[in-house]
This record gives C-alpha cells, sequence and structure tokens, in this order.
C-alpha cells in the first residue's frame, strides 16, 4: 500500500515534470514517425527500384541502420557530426531546438530504415498475379501499381505502421541521453530528488504503458474501420 | 497474311540453365480456337505466357498482327490490350468490386466514358448470367463466378485474341461446365482462343485445332479432331491412354 501511496505522491506533487516529459515524449514521436514513414516510403521505392545503384544504396541504408544499435546512432549524430564540422542550428523561438533536431533526425534515421522493410514487405505480400492481371490487361507497370497494387499493399501496411508508431514511442526514451527533456529525463530529474526511485520508474512505466495501449487501440479502431470501407 | 494474327518463330525460353521451350513454331489464324495439351511441366503455361510477354522469350519471334513484339522499343502495353488472358487462379482487382473490375482499364488506359463503360459491363455480364453481381466483391464470389467476371474483365478491352492459361483448373468440378459453356459460347461469336487445358472434351470437341505440347517441344500440331483421332507420336499416345 505504502508503494501505491509513494507513486501517488510522486506524481500528483510533480505531475509538471511528467507532463512536460510526456508532451517531448510524443513531439519526438511523432515528428519521428511522420519523417520516418516520408523517408520510409522513399528508400523502399529506391529499395525496389530497378536501377542498380540506388538499390545498393537503399539495400546497404536498411542493412546498416538495422544492424547498428539505436544508441550508437544518435550519439554518432549528437556528438560526432558537430566534430565533422556539422552542427544543427539554433532557432532562438524554440528552446533546444539543436537537440531536438539531432534526436529527431537519429531516430527518423533509424525508424525509416523499418518502416522501408515494412512497406516493401506490404507490396511484396500482394499476389503476383495481381500484378500480371493488371499488366496483361494493358496498364503500365506504373499504373498497375496505383491502381491495383498500391491499394492492398496499404491494408497490409498500415497495421505495421501502427506498431512502429508504439515501438518509436517506446524507444524515444534513449533521447534523454542527449538532454532531451522527454518523459524518462524528467523522471530522472524527479528521482533525482525524491529519492523514490522504484515509484518514479512505477509512474513513468504506467505513463509510456498509457500510450502506447491508447495508440495500438486508436489503430485498431482505424484498422476496422477500414476493413468495413472495403 | 492477313488471317495470320499470332505468328511464332523459333521460340525458345530458358529458366537459368532449364530448357522450358525448345525452338516452337506455330500460327494462329484470325477466328481459330486452339487447345494446348500435355503432361504437366511440359511447358504449357510458359509458351502462353510468352505470347503476351509476360514471360520474356529467350530468343524468337512472336508477330502480332504482323510486328514483332519482342523487339525493342515496342509499345507492350498497348500491344497487350489487345491480347486478353484468363489466369488459372482468376485474379481478379481483390481492391474493386466486380462494376469497378471491369470498367477500370477500359476507363483507364482507353479513356472510354465511365457511363458507357458501365451500359457494356453490364450488357456482359447478362451474357454470362452475372448482372446481380456487379456490387460484389471477388471475395464474395465462388470460383466459377470469379472466372466468368474474369473472362468478361477481358473482354471489356475488346481483344483480337483470348488467351486461357488453364481456365477451369482452380474450380470445384460442378463450375466447371458453366465457365467453359461461356468459353463455348465465346467461339461460337469468332473470338480467336488460345486455351491451354487440361478438358480434352473442350480440346477434342471446340478447338478447331490441338497443340500437344510435351518436354518443351511441340510433338504434333493439327486438327482437333484428327489429333485425337489418329495419334502419331508415342508421347501423345500414352499421354491421351492416360488421361481419356
Amino acid at each position: 500500500m505504502k508503494f501505491f501511496a509513494d507513486m501517488w505522491f510522486v506524481f500528483a506533487r510533480y505531475n509538471r515534470f511528467f507532463t512536460e516529459g510526456v508532451r517531448n515524449t510524443l513531439i519526438i514521436a511523432a515528428a519521428t514517425v511522420l519523417f520516418g514513414t516520408i523517408f520510409g516510403t522513399l528508400m523502399a521505392m529506391m529499395r525496389m527500384s530497378r536501377v542498380k545503384p540506388l538499390k545498393l544504396i537503399a539495400l546497404a541504408y536498411i542493412e546498416f541502420i538495422r544492424g547498428t544499435p539505436l544508441m550508437v546512432q544518435l550519439m554518432f549524430i549528437f556528438y560526432g557530426l558537430p566534430m565533422l564540422g556539422i552542427t544543427f542550428p539554433d532557432v532562438s523561438w524554440i528552446p533546444n531546438f539543436s537537440r531536438f533536431a539531432a534526436g529527431i533526425v537519429a531516430m527518423s534515421m533509424n525508424s525509416c530504415a523499418y518502416v522501408a522493410e515494412l512497406i516493401r514487405s506490404g507490396i511484396q505480400a500482394v499476389d503476383s498475379g495481381q500484378m500480371e492481371a493488371a499488366r496483361s490487361i494493358g496498364f503500365s507497370h506504373t499504373q498497375a501499381m496505383t491502381n491495383v497494387v498500391l491499394p492492398q499493399a496499404v491494408r497490409n501496411i498500415l497495421p505495421a505502421l501502427g506498431n512502429e508508431f508504439v515501438t518509436v514511442i517506446k524507444e524515444s526514451s534513449i533521447v534523454s541521453v542527449i538532454g532531451i527533456a522527454d518523459l524518462m529525463f524528467r523522471t530522472n530529474d524527479v528521482i533525482a530528488v525524491t529519492y523514490r526511485t522504484l515509484a518514479c520508474l512505477a509512474v513513468a512505466a504506467m505513463i509510456y504503458f498509457v500510450m502506447t495501449f491508447g495508440s495500438s487501440r486508436l489503430i485498431a479502431l482505424m484498422e476496422r474501420k477500414m476493413s468495413h470501407e472495403r | 497474311m492477313k488471317d495470320e494474327l499470332l505468328v511464332v518463330q523459333h521460340l525458345n525460353k530458358s529458366f537459368r540453365r532449364l530448357e522450358v521451350l525448345h525452338d516452337i513454331s506455330t500460327v494462329f489464324r484470325r477466328n481459330e480456337v486452339v487447345s494446348i495439351i500435355g503432361p504437366s511441366g511440359g511447358g504449357k503455361s510458359t509458351f502462353l505466357r510468352c505470347l503476351n510477354l509476360l514471360e520474356t522469350p529467350t530468343s524468337g519471334q512472336i508477330f502480332f498482327n504482323g510486328v514483332d513484339i519482342c523487339g525493342k522499343k515496342q509499345d507492350l502495353d498497348r500491344h497487350r490490350q489487345k491480347i486478353g488472358m484468363v489466369f488459372q487462379q482468376f485474379n481478379l482487382f481483390n481492391n474493386m468490386n466486380v462494376m469497378n473490375n471491369l470498367t477500370v482499364a477500359p476507363v483507364k488506359i482507353k479513356g472510354m466514358d465511365k457511363a458507357a463503360a458501365e451500359a457494356k459491363a453490364v450488357e456482359l455480364l447478362e451474357r454470362v448470367g452475372l448482372a446481380d453481381r456487379s456490387d460484389a466483391y471477388p471475395s464474395q464470389l465462388s470460383g466459377g463466378q470469379k472466372q466468368r467476371i474474369a473472362i468478361v474483365r477481358a473482354l471489356m478491352m475488346e481483344p483480337e485474341v483470348m488467351l486461357f492459361d488453364e481456365p477451369t483448373s482452380a474450380l470445384d468440378p460442378e463450375m466447371i461446365g458453366e465457365v467453359l459453356d461461356v468459353m463455348k459460347r465465346l467461339a461460337e461469336t469468332g473470338m480467336t482462343m488460345i486455351v491451354v487445358t487440361h478438358e480434352m472434351r473442350f480440346a477434342r470437341e471446340v478447338s478447331d485445332r490441338s497443340i500437344f505440347l510435351d518436354g518443351g517441344r511441340i510433338e504434333e500440331d493439327k486438327p482437333s479432331r484428327e489429333l485425337f483421332a489418329k495419334p502419331e507420336s508415342p508421347r501423345l499416345i500414352s499421354f491421351l491412354d492416360k488421361v481419356l
């Protein structure tokens, strides 16, 4: 009982810390999913391109990103790039812009590799007979893609993209190591002033769970709606 | 020759080192119904798929209306509009209902008016007895219905020749008849048809000519009645023994 009282105390007293953390976590996650999807789509197109060099670049990128830890990638972007003379600018009216930019760039670069693979597998999961039938009737490759294959692929891809969003929310906790005041970072702040480590972590876990469970329910709802449409 | 619609000359096809078709030459004339028969793995489907270049021949030529469609710089999409194809697995577009399956190609490729395309679709659907299913999605149709729709979809483009790739092989026995019936009636309208089939009765009774393909070679190619009455090659004789 004492434990729950502790949790409640920590949460009630320091809720502003947690609220700010949640806000920043959601900003990072939303931006990551947005850019990750845009660049992931481009990367998937390169990966499936018939132009060899494009394909090889995409393949190398995807394999490399998926084969190295996000922590290393984040450190490389935030600490490594400035040593090479590449810095993220500060924007006066957005506090901590350069940190956020580095965090979002690193997370997006990471996510886009995964998104590219799930888009590719979503497209390849569409029965090859669909493409053949479309080509046999006189559609060009592009027309067959846009009219027949992609609409079916989207139904495979959207649920997986939803899972990716959930994953990104959880993994974004890593940006606390470069000093972005996300939920994990602010939780550590609260631990530092209260010394109630377990209670604080439990509160953070609860909040993360509410965010991930909430979004996965939302995604399931959207999926159900889509399946009705057809 | 004006009535020579599809001319195949010295067609070869290999998948890596496996030779699937060996030096195939034949002529398909306008209004002709030709069956391609033979044991599985004999190259029947590959041959048919070469005719609209779903498979690219390794060597040889295919003339469609006198034009070598294997040549470089050929507008394949244009040729394919005039070569209808029906697949074993139907391959209706799963993301569209029946009406859209039928109208999407004429509207988007030929620029046909949507209303005109729909009117035409209704007319063709009536002919195959499926006018009431125009709002259904492929997943709601039986195999026989799907295949009849697939035939209509190909006809919507007003092709000069129709290719059938084992159109009844994926069907339950009681649905084979309804599809063969549609094909028979199509043959009676004078449509040029090339049919890969295991239905020997269709080959013998409906098609004008039959080609027996085995081991990637044309073993026999003659009028159906003759081919079934007096088979010459030993392979054809043993094949007919097994299937008839």
